[in-house]
């Protein structure tokens, strides 16, 4: 099967996504392409010379940063011009922006939050999520010779190692761009907290023990650029106010990053938190249920890792 | 002012599951509905727009059988004033829900279309943008700000890690809106009644073409599936965590 | 959901003596101030426990003679043959669900004050009560420790009589068996005094004559403290329990092991404040460690991990508990059945015990508003009738503990649509500060169990963040308008003292505030401050130990005789006076404050008007009385006026809890329960008569 990788980028770097779907390229194909479409191509194409690809196509447009029209006409004329079996765009805010769109003119098959793929038969296979993340479900694209995927970030490692990839250009004619770029803003921290649209928190249970403890935990939050949020125990100890609470009758969070210290994980506690983008749970119990739902595990004592991570940040 | 906002009744799992025979989906015995989310948010941003426009309307379009009147109901009653459904039985694929609403824009012709990122049950993040493709409108995924101008608007996209990308965009066009966008206003005991006297006019879909892609077998994630352990000692353990919290939250 | 493996081990059969129980779920004797005169409501009370799956339940503490009546608290009595078929019933009633009857056979010596029998209780040494004032115990003789060994005995066969399966000998809680074990009580110089062989001796002989009389078909239960906390002249675990558990162990069919004498019983119903579950578990693993049967005890169990963790940890065979089955009598069913997030957990307010403390009324309970109601009110606690009027929509104003529960209840029971409207941006109302006191955390657990239910609940809807007028009540398109909008601390000082203000008080000036004040506004106080105190309940000590802790120079100030007074009902006092008196928080009682200005408030004692004191402080707490937040009520209903709302279809229109009457949130609870329960009555505002269960005379019986 060919591939074709739809690079992404934003302020002159390729995002991590990029060489995610590098990876899941390796998994379907003898031939992978990357595509970068920038204002200066070549200034990137360095960045995506990894193991693994086959070809590198530079495709200078007027913009330097994404905008959606620019990417689906570019992209629809890359695909006339390779005749990919498969095209790769990461399931992210860019990607959005224009793949649904171009499966849908293209008529071609079309799968988004793809997380695994493999070739059966001659056929191609991806598994996603259904239901919340609650069941995950192997899809087919039964009468389409070429298909579209959307790659769930950080499902696969980023490739590495250098790369010998061919180089090429190509130049497609873009017309009008309808939704265009004028600025990028920084979100502005709040001051309150609010433990629901944290990207990376850092959640302490029964486990801390003493409520003087917890002073140490919100130290380490602070260093790691973590939110604090705790189980349902340590507010019923009223070490915590409510809002900082996850779980069933606390706040339902879904942060990139949940780091659990402590916290053996009651269902109404795993209610809360278990579609989080990357759990990692430490506890000193190996049956804490909490286990069941991370991605990372670690059997360790929760002080003594949280003194290692003192000293790495 | 007219805003035509595409919203969905979604199908919500509870903490226990059993499939259907053919294992292609859930059995809708485990199964409850409720008004997508994001199709909230994207509703009450109508709302608003036409709100401060001083006149129009907010037309909601579902695309499904009877059960998806449930979740424009819901709509009505927070103050859209009518609602479209394409009927339509079983499971379609974003794209050829796509194709149904595309129908319904092209007969109604709104000065803007939202829709919700995604739905809470396919999670797909597709049909607002699929629909935009057919119709060769303008568009704009994942906003959290609206600012309507003259035969434009600008809004702000929000991308990972925090960042913003203000966008000036040609309207019309279709807008798929973010929670948080606003907060979603509730419906009173009243309005709920008065909902239920809204017209919802129904259509027959045309043909919605082949799905871009097919469930072939649902099931229950594997216990602990991709629970990595981290071997080593507290200080391995930490540095491992460090490299993941980096990686992940990049 | 089906049940998780891990907590088979509870639902596992265990032999004591002649019978089996069917899993390891013990309702322990607790009071429910129905006793054997109201046999109706205790058989009810006892059975819905016995549903909710308890393979064992007891009655409260059983008299086993007129000599031990402690009137006016409510104990059940096994003294004649009326007594077996009143409490027959219970035993009837428990069997049919499967679970085995126990009755704790108990004599209390000087504690028990006689006050309806105007008997004299006996007790090995002639000491007063420290439990009970004035009351002086008859000193036992030989022919008197016979005489009452024949009370156990004859109260035991007719316990078999009735049908009890379980047949106690308790000492615990410094009654005559523990009296005699106690060098405290006992100061005698015979061979029932002395060595640990002597003091012994009157519970091992009165435990070989029950076993005796009726240990082929009964089991002998024995309930001992195993320390008092009181030095040497308490019972303690080393120097005498375990070696009078390795005494008797042969004639003892299962232990049941807790901690404490009767003057501060709090040690044992341990309240939440103080202590964490579990809190007895290390006296029950000694004893599990010598003795060859089964140990049960209790420790406010609400968690089947702590369960498992203390039957695999080896300090108990059997889960023993008391206030969680009030909170709960289905806590083991939902454990069974998978439904952890359906159990309502006791949160440790002690407010059930408060109940028999005061001496007289049925118990009741903050989280389980059906608690005492089972036969009087026909409340299940988890089966509800669907309403003949539940086509209505209901508006609920206010998500405080009346507002929660009512939607919960109407929820249940079927509404079509029931809208719970709150300002704020959560549920909770009063109950989302008060757990924010010191040690107060698990009373969330109030708001957390509703929650999590009116979040099941498809035809409830929360609606935070909304603030309702008149008009908006008005039009809101409800049939049913129910107001719960709680009640306020007073800003002006006004208290039940004088029944007017303070002259000066002004919570609205920087250096004056009232509780919400503090704990829901953030308002601070400065370095120095007094604590007007006219509740004398929770708020004013707490308050007082939260500033402490923050470093402040604090003053209670009550003109009550006491500082939290109902804390001795509670079983919080003797801890709460410990932790205020180590916190250096200055008491001042009879004393109520005559003006308060800036910097200094003047004070009156009650009972010398004219003994004026000054004292200089930064800030000043008015914790004097609450008033009812009533104003949205008043206004629909004087204002807007009933017409108004009927020709909106409103046709039901109500208050519940503290904005009727500020009130215990057990209270709150049971109102707005009570109101959703009765909402399809003829007039709901109105509570429907309860069976009374008394003696009905026949007057012409009577008269002829």
């Amino acid at each position: 099967m060919s591939v074709l990788v739809v690079a992404e980028h934003l302020r002159g770097q390729v995002r991590p996504i990029t060489l995610e779907l590098i990876s899941a390229a390796k998994e379907l194909g003898e031939e992978t392409a990357v595509a970068v479409i920038a204002k200066d191509p070549a200034a990137l194409a360095d960045q995506v010379d990894v193991e693994g690809v086959n070809e590198i196509v530079s495709v200078q447009v007027e913009q330097d940063e994404f905008e959606n029209d620019v990417y689906r006409q570019a992209v629809e004329q890359l695909i006339a011009a390779r005749s990919p079996d498969v095209v790769l765009v990461g399931f992210t805010v860019n990607g959005m922006g224009y793949a649904p769109a171009l499966a849908a003119r293209l008529g071609i098959g079309f799968a988004s939050d793809v997380f695994a793929l493999r070739r059966e038969g001659g056929g191609l296979v991806a598994e996603r999520s259904f239901y919340g993340s609650k069941v995950n479900a192997e899809v087919e694209f039964p009468g389409h010779e070429r298909t579209l995927l959307m790659i769930r970030p950080t499902s696969w490692p980023p490739a590495e190692g250098d790369g010998a990839a061919v180089e090429a250009e190509l130049e497609v004619s873009v017309t009008g761009s309808r939704a265009r770029h004028s600025d990028f803003q920084e979100i502005a921290a709040s001051g309150d907290v609010d433990i629901t649209t944290a990207d990376f928190l850092l959640s302490v249970g029964r486990g801390v023990g003493e409520k003087e403890n917890l002073e140490q935990f919100e130290g380490l939050a602070d260093k790691m650029g973590a939110t604090l949020s705790v189980s349902r125990p340590l507010v019923d100890q009223g070490w915590m106010p409510n809002s900082r609470q996850v779980g069933q009758s606390g706040k339902t969070v879904k942060p990139k990053v949940y780091l659990a210290l402590g916290i053996s994980g009651a269902v109404q506690h795993l209610a809360g938190m278990k579609t989080s983008g990357t759990i990692i749970a430490v506890n000193t119990d190996p049956e804490a249920a909490i286990f069941n739902v991370a991605h990372y595990g670690a059997v360790a004592d929760l002080f003594e890792v949280a003194e290692e991570l003192e000293k790495l940040y | 002012m007219k805003v035509l906002v595409c919203v969905k009744q979604v199908a919500v799992l509870g903490d226990e599951v059993e499939f259907t025979d053919d294992e292609r989906d859930v059995d809708p015995d485990y199964l409850d509905f409720a008004l997508n989310e994001w199709d909230s948010y994207a509703t009450e941003e109508a709302l608003r727009l036409v709100e401060a426009a001083g006149s129009g309307e907010v037309v909601v379009v579902s695309v499904g059988d009877e059960d998806m009147e449930d979740g424009m109901r819901r709509c009505l009653a927070m103050g859209a004033d009518r609602g479209i459904r394409v009927e339509a039985e079983g499971r379609l694929d974003p794209i050829q829900v796509a194709r149904a609403l595309a129908e319904v824009v092209q007969s109604e012709s709104p000065d803007l279309v939202f829709a919700g990122v995604q739905s809470s049950d396919s999670v797909q993040a597709a049909t607002g943008n699929a629909l935009a493709g057919l119709l060769d409108l303008p568009s704009v995924a994942v906003v959290t700000k609206i600012d309507l101008g003259d035969g434009k608007a600008t809004v702000n996209r929000e991308l990972e890690g925090g960042l913003v990308d203000v966008v000036e965009v040609d309207t019309p066009a279709v807008i798929t809106i973010q929670t948080g966008i606003n907060e979603p206003r509730y419906a009173t005991l009243r309005a709920i009644k008065q909902a239920e006297e809204k017209e919802i006019d129904m259509r027959q879909a045309g043909d919605l073409g082949e799905p871009g892609s097919r469930v072939r077998k649902m099931f229950v994630p594997p216990k602990g599936e991709g629970a990595e352990m981290l071997d080593g000692g507290a200080a391995e353990v930490a540095q491992r965590i460090k490299e993941i919290v980096q990686e992940k939250t990049a | 959901m089906p049940r998780d493996p891990k907590y088979d081990i509870l639902f596992e059969p265990i032999q004591i003596g002649p019978k089996t129980m069917k899993n390891r779920f013990y309702q322990i004797p607790h009071c429910n101030g129905f006793g054997s005169e109201k046999p109706l409501n205790q058989a009810h009370f006892r059975a819905m426990k016995a549903e909710g799956g308890y393979a064992a339940v007891c009655t409260e503490y059983c008299s086993i003679h007129p000599e031990s009546d402690d009137t006016h608290r409510v104990s059940a009595r096994l003294w004649d043959d009326d007594d077996i078929k009143n409490l027959g019933l219970m035993c009837d009633m428990l069997h049919e669900h499967g679970a085995l009857a126990a009755a704790e056979l108990w004599y209390g010596g000087p504690h028990a004050p006689c006050m309806e029998t105007r008997c004299v209780p006996r007790a090995p040494s002639q000491i007063p009560s420290d439990f009970e004032h004035l009351t002086y115990p008859k000193e036992m003789d030989k022919d008197d420790i016979r005489e009452v060994q024949g009370f156990y005995v004859e109260a035991a066969k007719r316990a078999r009589e009735a049908g009890f399966d379980i047949v106690y000998v308790y000492g615990s809680h410094s009654y005559l068996p523990q009296q005699f074990l106690t060098p405290y009580y006992n100061r005698r110089t015979d061979e029932y005094g002395g060595s640990l062989e002597n003091r012994a001796r009157f519970w091992r002989e009165t435990i070989e004559q029950v076993k005796e009389a009726v240990g082929d078909d009964c089991a002998i239960a024995v309930r001992m403290s195993t320390d008092m906390f009181m030095g040497e002249a308490g019972t303690q675990l080393e120097r005498d329990c375990l070696p009078f558990v390795e005494l008797v162990d042969e004639i003892v069919d299962v232990w049941d092991i807790n901690v404490s004498g009767i003057s501060e019983w709090g040690e044992d119903a341990t309240p939440s404040r103080f202590y964490e579950s579990g809190r007895l578990l290390p006296w029950q693993k000694a004893v599990k460690g010598v003795s060859k049967k089964p140990v049960l005890g209790v420790g406010r169990f609400t968690s089947p991990d702590l369960m498992v963790e203390a039957i695999n940890d080896g300090a108990l065979d059997i889960i023993a508990t008391c206030r969680p089955s009030i909170s709960d009598p289905f806590l083991p069913k939902k454990i069974d059945e998978g439904r952890l997030d359906d159990i309502r957990e006791c949160i440790g307010c002690n407010i059930c015990i408060s109940r028999w403390e005061i001496g007289g009324p049925p118990l009741i309970c903050t989280q389980n508003a059906t608690a005492g109601e089972e036969y009087r009110r026909g409340w299940h606690p988890e089966k509800f009738e669907k309403a003949a009027n539940a086509d209505n929509d209901v508006l609920i104003v206010g998500a405080g503990p009346a507002g929660m529960e009512c939607a919960r209840v109407l929820g249940e029971r079927g509404m079509r649509r029931v809208h719970l409207v709150e300002g704020q941006d959560d549920m909770g109302g009063i109950m989302r500060w008060i757990p924010q006191f010191p040690g107060l955390g698990e009373w969330a657990r109030v708001v957390n169990y509703r929650k999590i239910q009116i979040d099941k609940l498809k035809n409830v809807e929360f609606i935070p963040n909304t603030k309702l007028d008149a008009e908006g009540v008005k039009n809101y398109g409800a049939e049913i308008v129910i107001v719960a909008t709680g009640g306020y601390w007073a800003t002006d000082g006004l208290n039940g003292c004088t029944h007017d203000t303070i002259p000066g008080a002004d919570a609205s000036q920087a250096w004056c505030a009232t509780p919400e004040q503090i704990m829901a506004e953030g308002k601070s106080t400065g370095d120095k401050v007094l604590i007007v105190d006219n509740d004398g309940y929770f708020t004013g000590v707490s308050l007082a130990e939260k500033l402490a802790e923050e470093g402040k120079q604090v003053t209670l100030m009550t003109h009550l005789g006491h500082i939290a007074p109902y804390m001795h009902f509670t079983l919080e006092a003797p801890n709460m006076h410990r932790k205020l008196h180590k916190l250096k928080v200055e008491i001042v009682t009879y004393q109520i404050p005559t003006e308060i200005k800036e910097g200094n408030v003047t004070s009156a004692h009650v009972y010398d008007e004219e003994h004026l004191t000054e004292w200089g402080v930064d800030s000043v707490v008015l914790v004097t009385q609450r008033r009812s937040n009533e104003a949205l009520y008043r206004e629909l209903k004087d204002s807007v006026g009933i017409d108004a709302l009927v020709s909106e279809g409103i046709t039901g229109f109500y208050r519940i809890g503290d904005c009727v009457a500020p009130r215990l949130v057990a209270d709150c609870v049971f109102d707005g329960h009570r109101l959703a329960r009765e909402i399809d009555s003829d007039n709901p505002e109105v509570p429907l008569p309860f069976k009374r269960e008394r003696h009905v005379i026949e007057r012409e019986a009577v008269l002829a």
